[in-house]
C-alpha cells in the first residue's frame, strides 16, 4: 500500500496557490468546487453569454455586414478566423505557458497551475484546429490552394503538433509531481513557437496577410460595421474559451481526486452502483480509493 | 458564399461538439465523485483530508 495524504491546497480556479514554498501534493476532496453554487452559476452565466454573443456574431457576420470590395463574401470568414486564432495562440497557449512557469517557480508551485495549464492546452488545441480549418477554407478561394507551406501556416501547424505532444505526455503514467514538471517544461518548449507565429508575417515573405488590428502603427485597417463585428467575434470566442476552461478545470480537479486510470474508474463506478457496496479499490479497510 | 457557410458550420460544430463533450465529462465525473462520497459517508470514513490508500500494483 502506498499512502498519499491529500493536502489543503486550493482546488478552485479563483483561489490561487496556497502558501509559498508549498510542495505540490494531490488535491483534497473537490466537493467545494463540484458543489460550489457560485462556481456553477458563474460557469452558467459565462456559457450563456458566450452562446448569445456567438449568435450575434454569426448574425452580424452572415447577414448584416456588407461584402468586401476586394474579397466579396469571403470577408465574412474573417469575423471568426482571427478570433479562434487569438484564443488558441495567445489566450490558451499563452496561459498554459504562464501557468507552467508558475508551477516550475518554487515559490508559486501548486497543482492549481498544472491543472490550469492542462485545461488551457486541451481547449487551445481545439481552437488551433479551428484556426487551421477556417484559414484553409478561406485560403482555397483566395489563394487557390487548401494549404501552402507558408511560414505562418506551417508554424501554426507545428504549434498544434507540439501541444498535441503535451497532451500525449500527460497521459503517460507517472507520479503527479513528475508528470506536472515534465509537462510544464514541454509547455514552455512549445510556447517558444508562439512569438514565431506572431512575427512570422513580418520576418518572412508570406502569403498570409500582415496584422490588421494589432499592426505596428496600432491603426486598424478595418472599419465600420466590419470592425465592430470583428471585435464582437473576438469577445464571443474569448467567452467560449473562458467557459470551456472553467469546465475543463473542474474535470481536472475531479480526475485528480479519483485518478484517471480508466480501469480504476470503471471499477469504482461499478462498486458505487452496487447497493451498499464499499467503494474501495482493493484497500480492504474502507479507506478512500484514489487510484494511480 | 459556400465557403463561408462551410467555414462557419465546421468551426461552430467543432466548438459545439467539444462543449457538449466537456459538459458530459463533467457530469460523469461529478456523479462519480458524489457516489463515492455517499459510499464514504455510509461507512463513516470521513473522506476529505484523510490519508488515502492506493492499492499496490
Amino acid at each position: 500500500m502506498t499512502t498519499i495524504t491529500p493536502d489543503t491546497s486550493p482546488t478552485t480556479p479563483g483561489a490561487g496557490p496556497s502558501t509559498p514554498d508549498a510542495e505540490p501534493t494531490r488535491s483534497a476532496l473537490p466537493t467545494s468546487l463540484a458543489q460550489s453554487t457560485r462556481m456553477v452559476w458563474t460557469t452558467r452565466i459565462v456559457g450563456l453569454t458566450a452562446a448569445v454573443s456567438v449568435g450575434f456574431t454569426v448574425w452580424l457576420g452572415l447577414w448584416v455586414t456588407p461584402p468586401d470590395k476586394v474579397q466579396g463574401d469571403l470577408v465574412r470568414l474573417v469575423y471568426i478566423h482571427p478570433g479562434v486564432a487569438w484564443v488558441a495562440l495567445y489566450l490558451a497557449f499563452g496561459l498554459a505557458a504562464v501557468s507552467s512557469l508558475l508551477y516550475l517557480w518554487p515559490r508559486t508551485r501548486s497543482f492549481f497551475w498544472d491543472r490550469l495549464a492542462a485545461a488551457a492546452v486541451e481547449v487551445g488545441v481545439v481552437f488551433n484546429i479551428c484556426t487551421l480549418i477556417s484559414g484553409s477554407i478561406w485560403g482555397r478561394p483566395t489563394w487557390g490552394v487548401w494549404w501552402a507551406w507558408d511560414a505562418r501556416l506551417t508554424l501554426t501547424a507545428v504549434l498544434l503538433v507540439l501541444f498535441l505532444g503535451y497532451l500525449a505526455l500527460r497521459r503517460i503514467p507517472a507520479e503527479p509531481e513528475v508528470r506536472a514538471k515534465r509537462c510544464a517544461f514541454a509547455a514552455l518548449f512549445a510556447a517558444v513557437d508562439i512569438p514565431l507565429v506572431h512575427f512570422s508575417v513580418d520576418w518572412w515573405k508570406t502569403l498570409h496577410q500582415g496584422a490588421t488590428v494589432l499592426n505596428a502603427n496600432l491603426s486598424p485597417t478595418i472599419h465600420g460595421s466590419m470592425a465592430w463585428t470583428l471585435l464582437l467575434g473576438f469577445i464571443a470566442l474569448t467567452l467560449v474559451f473562458v467557459w470551456m476552461l472553467l469546465v475543463r478545470y473542474r474535470i481536472g480537479v475531479l480526475e485528480d481526486f479519483l485518478g484517471t486510470g480508466e480501469l480504476e474508474v470503471a471499477i469504482l463506478e461499478r462498486q458505487a452502483e452496487g447497493a451498499g457496496a464499499t467503494p474501495t479499490a482493493g484497500s480492504g479497510d474502507g479507506a478512500a480509493e484514489v487510484a494511480r | 458564399m459556400n465557403y463561408v457557410v462551410a467555414g462557419y458550420s465546421i468551426v461552430l460544430s467543432i466548438l459545439f461538439l467539444y462543449g457538449v463533450q466537456l459538459a458530459w465529462r463533467r457530469r460523469r465525473w461529478t456523479r462519480l465523485v458524489a457516489r463515492v462520497e455517499a459510499s464514504h459517508a455510509a461507512v463513516g470514513d470521513g473522506g476529505a483530508g484523510a490519508a488515502v490508500d492506493v492499492p499496490a500494483e
